[in-house]
């Protein structure tokens, strides 16, 4: 059984893309998200509001493609991304 | 398992309760309700009580029986015990009411015999769906293991609370027959034997069989097998013997149905030698012969091992005091003939002085005088002798006494009245307060009058100012007699030996010296044969005052030796000594010190014409043997005694070595001439006065002034003529008599002196002494002077510390113009002397110097006698208090270290093979570590005799029994210490006490170990409930289990019930009552009851239970995932709530009375929630109560005990509470306490997958959530764990998916540990991987405080705190 996680593609109202992410994420399902950034291509959103739980597994997923994306994420993961790294490379926006 | 094994059953078929489809609900019901209890039930349905059982039941109590009983008539399953319990199922069936009871013996067959088992169980009725009772529901606790562990318990017990510690073998062997009697049902018959010296065993003791039972052989040869083998048991081994053949027929039963099968052969160990004997056991058919049945056994026997070791040991004790007492005995004898062999010449001196004294009443004044000296003198000699023979007699019993009634404050008055003249003439006040006695007083008149005049002399000498008063009267039925001095009174610490025989107190300021310190003594003997009772109490400085109390009447006193009216004839008759004597230490009289005048002695002595009559002794110096044999012709010729010597060495030595009349020497001799050897004679005080005629060739009258000028007498120039030479030494020996009579009287007197006298000059160097000196001290005249440091003084090198004492005393003694003091000394022959010096500085009026003279009294055997009997009481002191053999045997050797002023003291104990077990007043050494010439003493005296004292030049050892093994001792003494004699003697007699006192130690920690091993046995739950932790500790002293418990039981829905209660009274009686209240108040909760009504339920069973009432009891129910809490407390002090912020709260709510004080009365319930991270903390009253302290500062200090251990886990918090709270002696009475902190601890285990990590992230935030924590740490601690459980899974268990990680986390006041572990073995690193795992790791140290990875070959462990803000 993997952890619960659902990604749902879309668009910003400015047209750039979005990736929303609802669940958890650790080593069980980052497949799925590596799946889900690979399949696009530019600069994207990645909208992690609804994700409680995140970990090294999945902040290894994103770091391949710090350089095209931008997060927005709920407080609770801010240690997780600032100590990672993930924050010097990358824009992250609070909700 | 149950349920299944149930569904295999043919209902149908085999029962009348058909197919399970068809079952009345109520069956049903009932069934499930059996099936999910985790308490032990079985139940009986329908017309043949088809039986049930649960899990717990099968597991418990049903053994093989299961599964064949499922299903099968109960009175089938239960056939051997049916008559027991089928009339209890019937009552319950025909009348619907309950049964109880409480661990009732049944004997059941479910291990393959019939087994003796007890269970408390009660039997309610069960009814169908119409409501009629049709089965019956049996809820049981078996309670084998705990009655019959109590029942061992008692045995055991009982045989170690002998009172008396010591007595005979056959005594001890009676006293444990006794008990092992009483407990026929472990011990059916038991059989003790004794090998003896040829190898053989002889009957002892026997229990429970006849005594002309064909099996209690009397005795056993050596080797023997048959009946009972004794190879075995004198191997030290046991032996299990079948009880089959004829022999063994009729065996008592032990109040069993059938004869034991099987008998045990136990030794009775000796610690380091062949087993005393063995002891037979008949077992017990009805019990498995287990470990703990064995053990039992074990330790009847040791018990029995022990007492026959120390009984041995006592008596060789016993023989030595005897020999002591023997010895006693012989010297009392010797001293009462010897005082016999006093009184003839003292009657013939006595009564011819009497007779002059009244001849001679004319006489001149100095006549008069000296007949009083030797009058005085002569009373005072008949005195001492008479008291020496009235103690011989009162020790031997002939002690010739005659009771008269008489009025005691008469008899007393007149004998106060007859020393009034010489307290008068003391210018001291006399009250004498005698009005007449409404009783008459059976006395012996002589033996009163020694006692009154005893104590009043002893008054007068010791009272200088103020007043004697003597005063008698009657109190409570007895006769009361007072004296009453304002003396100088007696120390505090002197008064306990102030009635000992010869007991003196040193440096007393008294009108005397005299006294032999046997007054008062002889005065409390005599005091005694009246059947009264002597007291004193005094103030030193103040006084002190004699109390007396004679009953009226002659009851008390032997038939016999009453008259029946008073001698009114008698008048005192001793009285006479005690006056005389004290007189004579009052200003106004003569005393026999100074002496009467000169010339009175002075016509004793012939004329000198006539030749001497006495002898006179010359001593001739001249190197010319011609010169010598003529001189010695002449003076031979003259009637005078003649010495000759070579030169003036050897004529001073002469001279020093004995009193010569007068030296003639020649001028002119080799090493030392004529007038050098006047010079030393005149230079030496004691040589000064002997008058020298000097010879000389030279002529002249410069010679003859240089000879004057020197020192000599006279001056005679060869050749002279033989009448000229005569003429010059009788006039030179006539003038210094008459120069030197004062001297040879002074010297005559000193001489008589039994004590050794001596005289020291300024400088301390001794240059007198007299012939006592020499007897005492082996060091003549002929060595004097003796300068210090003196020839007796010990040796400063081998024995510094004696050395170190005279040296002290000798300062003392140069520096003091009196004193006294007791030194050790060594004789000439070089064995050590106990000495008491009396000095005194005085002027010698001749040159005017400062010297001291002194005596020194021999008291070497007071000294032993003393050393000895404050050793022992030392010893004894240090023995009884100890309560553990480490403690008494440290104790012990700190003692001899003390006596001996040993460098150190060393214990051996050869308990295992030839490596013993060392302890030492110093860091203990290993063995290994001693010298090897140490070893090989220590293992010469492992071999020798026991007892007997061995020293060398280094010391001194013992080797003495110990229930461990042999003991050897060892004094390290120093190089060339002499051990004497005393000290042998004292050492064995110590080492004697010791073994017995380490015997009791050791036995003392064996019932210790037992019963404590036994109580924990009886208490509480084998596995506790996370969360908590519990602890029991029984009373220090006296070591008694008591009646404290605690208990925790598992419900259903995550509650757990809590108990902690309090029996009244200590012993297995409390432990016993405990175990019964414990099981109940465990059933009850189990039933669901809330606290309230489980303790009202409680007060109904402890009504019934004698020694149950007035427990108090704490009962709780909690709920371990909310922290709610209700309970409910029979009296029982409040439990204490720490909160995480360090406030504190009582659990003081639903309080109501102890148990059963009114049964049947509503109990009130409390409740409240633990907050997260807070500790409680349940407890009996021995944790917090203290004497004189209110029970609020104990609660007060545990509060805070619990607030310092807050960031430990709470089995060490338990442990740091009970250190905590320990008064410094242990606890005095048993305390149990029971911790929990909330929430318990969260443990898990899954298989190393990742769809693992969501569900246990699941459980961990619900865990967390419990925990109260802020909602960053909650997420912190969920990703660093997170990160660790996915680093288990894809390092540890990469090539074996599915392998178990083990999870821990526990909750602290402040602080959060978490505890991941797994099995796998980490690979080999992976760059591509470790890069983000490097991420993981670094995510876990930056999110938690502290971070630890312990790998190891078994897997890895992460350790992560977090503090919590």
């Amino acid at each position: 059984m993997t952890t619960p996680l659902t990604l749902t593609p879309g668009r910003r109202p400015d047209g750039t893309a979005l990736l929303t992410a609802v669940g958890e994420i650790d080593m069980s399902n980052t497949g799925v998200l590596a799946a889900a950034l690979a399949g696009t291509d530019g600069p994207l959103v990645l909208d992690l509001t609804g994700v409680e739980y995140l970990d090294s597994a999945g902040i290894s997923v994103l770091f391949p493609h710090a350089d095209r994306i931008e997060l927005v994420a709920n407080p609770l993961l801010e240690p997780v991304l600032t100590i990672s790294g993930l924050t010097e490379l990358t824009t992250v926006h609070g909700t | 398992m149950v349920g299944r094994d149930l569904a295999l059953v043919d209902w149908a078929a085999t029962t009348p309760l058909g197919d399970p489809e068809g079952w009345p609900q109520s069956l049903k019901t009932t069934v499930s309700i059996l099936l999910s209890s985790k308490f032990s039930m079985w139940m009986a349905w329908g017309p043949e009580l088809t039986f049930f059982c649960n899990a717990a039941y099968r597991r418990d109590t049903l053994g093989r029986k299961y599964p064949w009983a499922l299903g099968r008539p109960a009175n089938e399953v239960w056939a051997e015990i049916w008559d027991d319990i089928g009339p209890r199922i019937d009552t319950v069936l025909t009348t619907g009411e309950a049964t109880w009871d409480q661990a009732l013996l049944l004997f059941v067959e479910r291990s393959g015999y019939p087994e003796e088992s007890y269970h408390t169980f009660s039997y309610s009725p069960l009814r169908d769906d119409a409501g009629h009772v049709v089965g019956m529901l049996c809820v049981v606790s078996e309670e084998t293991d705990r009655v019959i562990g109590e029942r061992r318990m008692a045995t055991l017990r009982d045989l170690g609370s002998d009172p008396s510690v010591v007595r005979t073998e056959q005594e001890m062997l009676d006293f444990a027959r006794l008990q092992l009697s009483r407990n026929p049902h472990d011990l059916p018959f038991t059989l003790t034997y004794l090998f003896h010296e040829d190898g053989g065993a002889a009957l002892a003791a026997a229990t429970g069989i006849r005594e002309d039972h064909p099996a209690a052989v009397d005795r056993l040869p050596a080797g023997s097998e048959t009946v009972w083998p004794t190879a075995a048991p004198a191997r030290g081994e046991s032996a299990l013997v079948p009880l089959d053949g004829a022999v063994f027929a009729d065996l008592p039963t032990g109040e069993r149905p059938e004869v034991p099968l099987q008998a045990m052969v136990v030794p009775l160990r000796q610690q380091g030698g062949a087993p005393y004997g063995f002891m037979v056991v008949g077992l017990n058919r009805y019990r498995d012969l287990d470990d703990g049945y064995r053990g039992f056994v074990e330790l009847v026997a040791g018990h029995v091992a022990t007492g026959v070791a120390s009984a041995r040991s006592y008596q060789a004790q016993q023989r030595r005091a005897e020999e002591l007492a023997e010895l006693d005995r012989a010297k009392t004898a010797f001293f009462s003939n010897i005082s016999h062999e006093f009184r003839t010449p003292l009657t013939l001196i006595m009564g011819p002085v009497e007779e002059l004294r009244e001849r001679l009443t004319d006489a001149d004044a100095g006549v008069r005088e000296e007949l009083e000296v030797v009058h005085r003198n002569g009373l005072r000699l008949g005195k001492l002798v008479n008291t020496l023979l009235d103690f011989s007699r009162i020790e031997v019993g002939r002690m010739q006494a005659g009771y008269e009634p008489v009025d005691l404050a008469v008899v007393t008055g007149e004998l106060a009245s007859v020393f009034r003249s010489a307290v008068d003439r003391a210018g001291l006040d006399f009250r004498v307060d005698c009005p007449p006695l409404p009783e008459a007083v059976f006395i012996d008149r002589s033996m009163w009058e020694k006692v009154v005049l005893n104590l009043l002399s002893n008054a007068l000498k010791f009272t200088f100012d103020g007043s004697i008063g003597i005063a008698v009267g009657a109190e409570d039925g007895a006769a009361v007699v007072t004296v009453v001095d304002t003396g100088i009174g007696v120390a505090a610490q002197e008064m306990p030996r102030l009635f000992e025989r010869f007991h003196r107190i040193e440096n007393a300021r008294s009108r005397s010296n005299e006294g032999s310190g046997i007054g008062l003594a002889l005065v409390r003997e005599l005091v005694g044969l009246h059947g009264g009772e002597i007291s004193a109490t005094s103030t030193e400085g103040h006084g002190t005052r004699f109390t007396i109390r004679l009953p009226f009447g002659s009851a008390h006193l032997p038939a016999d030796a009453v008259l029946p009216e008073a001698d009114t004839g008698a008048a005192p008759f001793a009285t006479d000594p005690f006056v005389q004597e004290a007189l004579r230490w009052l200003p106004g009289e003569r005393t026999a010190a100074t002496p009467a005048a000169v010339t009175d002695i002075e016509e004793g002595i012939d004329g000198p014409t006539h030749g001497p009559a006495l002898p006179v002794h010359v001593l001739v110096a001249d190197d010319n043997a011609d010169m010598r044999e003529y001189l010695s012709r002449l003076l031979l010729g003259a009637g005078y005694q003649v010495s000759t010597v070579n030169d003036g060495r050897q004529a001073l030595g002469a001279v020093r070595a004995k009193a010569f009349d007068l030296v003639v020497s020649d001028v002119m001799m080799p090493h030392l001439d004529g007038l050098a050897l006047v010079a030393a004679l005149r230079a030496d005080p004691r040589t000064a006065s002997v008058p020298v005629l000097l010879l000389s060739a030279r002529a002249g009258q410069e010679a003859s002034i240089e000879g004057l000028q020197a020192g000599a007498d006279d001056y005679l120039v060869k050749p002279f003529a033989a009448a000229e030479l005569l003429a010059r030494v009788r006039a030179n020996i006539e003038l210094a008599r008459l120069r030197n009579h004062h001297a040879r009287w002074r010297t005559a007197l000193v001489d008589s002196l039994q004590e050794a006298f001596f005289v020291c000059d300024e400088d301390g160097a001794v240059i007198e002494i007299n012939a006592a000196f020499t007897d005492i001290l082996g060091y003549g005249p002929e060595g004097l002077p003796y300068r210090p440091t003196h020839p007796w003084w010990p040796d400063a090198r081998t024995d510094s510390e004696a050395h170190r004492q005279v040296g002290e005393a000798f300062a003392l003694l140069l520096g003091s113009t009196k004193g006294s003091y007791t030194i050790p000394i060594t004789h000439r022959d070089g064995h050590r002397l106990w000495a008491t010096a009396t000095f005194n500085q005085v002027d010698d009026p001749d040159t005017g110097r400062r010297v001291t003279v002194g005596t020194f009294r021999d008291v070497t055997a007071e000294h032993y006698a003393i050393q000895r009997e404050s050793a022992l009481a030392a010893l004894g002191t240090c023995l009884s208090r100890a309560t553990s053999v480490p403690e008494a045997l440290a104790g012990a050797l700190d003692e001899l270290k003390k006596l001996w002023r040993a460098r150190s003291v060393l214990a051996a104990v050869f308990d295992h093979g030839d490596v013993p077990t060392l302890t030492s007043t110093d860091a203990s050494p290993a063995w290994q570590e001693l010298p090897a010439a140490r070893r090989g003493t220590l293992e010469d005296l492992r071999q020798g005799p026991i007892l007997t004292p061995v020293a060398d030049h280094t010391g001194a050892g013992i080797l003495l029994e110990f229930p461990e093994g042999p003991l050897v001792l060892w004094m390290d003494l120093g190089e060339n210490r002499p051990f004497t004699g005393e000290d042998q003697l004292l050492l064995s007699l110590l080492a004697g006490h010791l073994a017995q006192g380490l015997n009791r130690a050791h036995q003392f920690d064996q019932q210790r170990e037992t019963a404590i091993a036994l109580q924990r046995a009886i208490l509480g739950p084998s596995r506790l409930p996370d969360g908590f932790a519990v602890r029991y500790e029984p009373a220090t002293q006296p070591l008694e289990v008591g009646g404290d418990w605690y208990d925790t039981v598992t419900l259903p829905d995550g509650r757990i019930g809590i108990v902690v209660g309090d029996c009244v009274g200590r012993g297995l009686e409390a432990a016993s009552v405990m175990g019964q209240l414990r099981s109940a108040c465990r059933a009850l909760l189990l039933q669901d009851a809330s606290p309230a009504q489980t303790l009202m339920a409680l007060d109904q069973f402890a009504a019934g239970v004698p020694g149950a009432i007035c427990t108090t009891v704490f009962c709780g129910v909690l709920n371990s995932e909310t922290g709610q809490l209700t309970y409910s407390s029979a009296g029982h002090p409040p439990g204490i709530l720490v909160r995480p912020d360090g406030v504190t709260r009582l659990l003081e709510d639903g309080r109501s009375l102890p148990l059963a004080v009114r049964p049947g009365n509503q109990r009130p319930e409390g409740s409240c929630t633990i907050p997260a991270r807070s500790t409680l903390l349940l407890y009996t009253d021995g944790l917090v109560e203290r004497r004189r302290r209110p029970l609020s500062v104990g609660i007060d200090q545990a509060s805070e005990a619990l607030q310092d251990g807050r960031d430990t886990s709470v089995d060490d918090l338990a442990t740091h509470v009970m250190s905590r709270l320990a008064p410094v002696d242990g606890y005095d009475d048993d305390v149990a306490l029971l911790l929990y902190r909330h929430p318990a601890p969260l443990e898990m285990s899954f298989p190393a997958e990742s769809s693992q990590l969501a569900p246990v992230r699941k459980t961990l935030r619900g865990w967390l959530a419990q925990c109260d924590l802020p909602p960053t740490t909650v997420q912190n601690v969920l990703v660093a764990a997170g990160e660790a459980c996915a680093n288990a899974i894809e390092h540890g268990h990469r090539d074996a998916p599915g392998d178990t990680i083990y999870f821990r986390a526990e909750a602290y006041v402040d602080n959060l540990h978490l505890t991941i572990a797994d099995t796998g073995r980490w690979k080999a690193p992976q760059p591509e991987l470790d890069i983000h795992r490097g991420r993981g790791m670094g995510l876990m140290r930056a999110l938690m405080q502290q971070v630890t990875i312990t790998p190891g070959p078994s897997g890895t462990t992460v350790d992560m705190h977090t503090r919590i803000a």
